[in-house]
């Protein structure tokens, strides 16, 4: 038995399909959460106008946002996984076939960077990274579609042998630059160490954690803490017209490095459009979001 | 202190507009001009410079950064969804804009700069910030397109002039008067 190129042109293109349609039911939780907390009148209102942006695109299965971003995927794959066919191509095949039917259709928000050409298909798209995940017999696919709306605004730098509040004053930094357009409360994802590349790869992963789930360590867990209050703190608020809810969550990770420390910081509007599945060797396929 | 919510007639009135102040609240009906594109934008400022004719009168107009997906059929247009872009990326061309065009409301999210904020109340003028990722409140305000502006172009970088009803609310983030509530915020912040 073994995931088949069809099964996988057919779910990956399924879950760009229905991340543009709905909220995770995280983010729901969170903006209501903050709707309880916030102080500004104005701020509570976009937060509730937000939840019935929500509501509304379920019931009509109509987009959230009118930029689909491009299609990100994240995918994870067992050991143990077994392959029938193309991998990358079937994923590819999916997106064009994709484009070719989905109603309404896809604004041409796929750029050549050179040319500034836009479209609905270019060199390395969808965007894709594969990392091997030991004694598993599925493959877990992400899709996280990114546009310029919170896509602008992520930044990194390299330290040496940086200590903590350095850390965290250039996450704030990257947060105060960013202001109030990544359309907030967002989610930051922070990745520190490792290397230029790899960094930037643990922030944009953990942005996918669930929201409010803390790092498993705790000193790990502490730094997010802090950091979420000093970024609600800001001021920026829901859609960055003042209030204190300028973040549902800030989400870090790390790897061992060098002395010198990458700092990626990236971030995810409100929505946190995010879908995801597990594909099987005998053909099965669980719907995680 | 309660929010004032005012529900107005678009195209505004740079009278309508100076009785507005930051952080008020506004329900659109009437007539809004929409497009995402910075190309239109430089278009349209070869066009205060006479390169080529308007493609539609913008004179008075509100205009918004606001991108569509707009389709033909059997020669009539509909819009099938609408939803803000970031602004600041306008923020080198508006100012000429705002004051050769007299716009006496534009928007988006995300704001616009010192230099726009003082366009806009030299004119009389407001920016409106729309909810992003509110595709689906915003497409149902939608009553008819008037009229499409270069259809050449991209789709989302089109003039699209809409008649709309009850769009919003929107909040008042830069009032007539030189008050930004992006400003406000970044001079409260704890240094």
């Amino acid at each position: 038995m073994a995931i088949t190129s069809e099964t996988i042109k057919r779910v990956t293109a399924d879950l760009y399909d229905r991340s543009l349609r709905f909220i995770p039911k995280d983010s729901k939780a969170a903006l209501t959460k903050a709707d309880r907390l916030e102080t500004n009148e104005t701020a509570r209102h976009t937060l509730q106008t937000m939840l019935k942006s929500a509501d509304e695109a379920e019931t009509s299965w109509r987009f959230v946002c009118s930029d689909s971003g491009v299609p990100v995927y994240v995918i994870k794959v067992g050991t143990q996984a077994r392959f029938e066919g193309n991998v990358r191509k079937a994923i590819v095949d999916g997106f064009a076939e994709l484009v070719a039917s989905i109603q309404p259709p896809l604004l041409p928000h796929v750029t050549n960077p050179l040319t500034l050409e836009r479209g609905h298909s270019g060199r390395q798209m969808p965007i894709v990274t594969f990392d091997m995940v030991d004694d598993c017999d599925f493959i877990d696919i992400t899709c996280s579609p990114k546009a310029l709306g919170s896509g602008r605004w992520s930044a990194m730098d390299i330290f040496s042998f940086p200590d903590l509040p350095t850390i965290e004053a250039y996450v704030l930094d990257v947060v105060r630059k960013a202001g109030s357009q990544p359309c907030p409360p967002v989610v930051v994802g922070v990745g520190i160490g490792g290397t230029f590349d790899y960094a930037c790869k643990l922030a944009k992963e953990a942005t996918l954690r669930p929201i409010g789930q803390s790092h498993a360590e705790p000193m790990v867990a502490a730094m997010e803490q802090r950091l979420l209050a000093a970024v609600n703190k800001t001021g920026f608020g829901p859609m960055g017209t003042g209030g204190d809810s300028t973040a549902t969550a800030v989400h870090v990770d790390y790897a061992a490095g060098h002395g010198f420390t990458p700092v990626a910081v990236t971030f995810n509007c409100w929505i946190n459009r995010r879908t995801r599945a597990r594909l099987f060797n005998d053909g099965r396929v669980e719907t995680i979001e | 202190m309660a929010i004032r919510t005012h529900h107005l007639t678009f195209p505004l009135s740079a009278e309508s507009a100076r009785t507005l102040r930051a952080g008020d609240m506004v329900v659109m009906s009437g007539q809004i001009v929409v497009t995402a594109g910075l190309p239109t934008h430089h278009r349209l400022l070869g066009c205060l410079d006479d390169a080529e004719p308007m493609p539609m009168d913008l004179n008075g107009a509100s205009v918004f950064h606001l991108g569509s997906y707009s389709e033909e059929k059997s020669g009539e247009f509909e819009i099938l969804y609408l939803n803000p872009t970031t602004s600041t990326r306008f923020n080198a061309v508006m100012p000429r804009l705002i004051k050769g065009f007299n716009w006496h409301a534009v928007g988006g999210k995300g704001g616009l700069d010192r230099p726009c904020v003082e366009a806009l109340q030299e004119v009389g003028g407001v920016y409106l910030s729309f909810l992003g990722g509110g595709a689906t409140l915003h497409t149902k305000a939608i009553r008819r397109v008037i009229e499409v502006g270069w259809s050449d172009m991209l789709i989302h970088y089109r003039l699209v002039r809409l008649e709309v009803e009850n769009l919003g609310p929107v909040t008042v983030a830069i009032d007539a008067h030189g008050v930004s509530l992006y400003e406000m915020i970044k001079a409260s912040q704890p240094v």
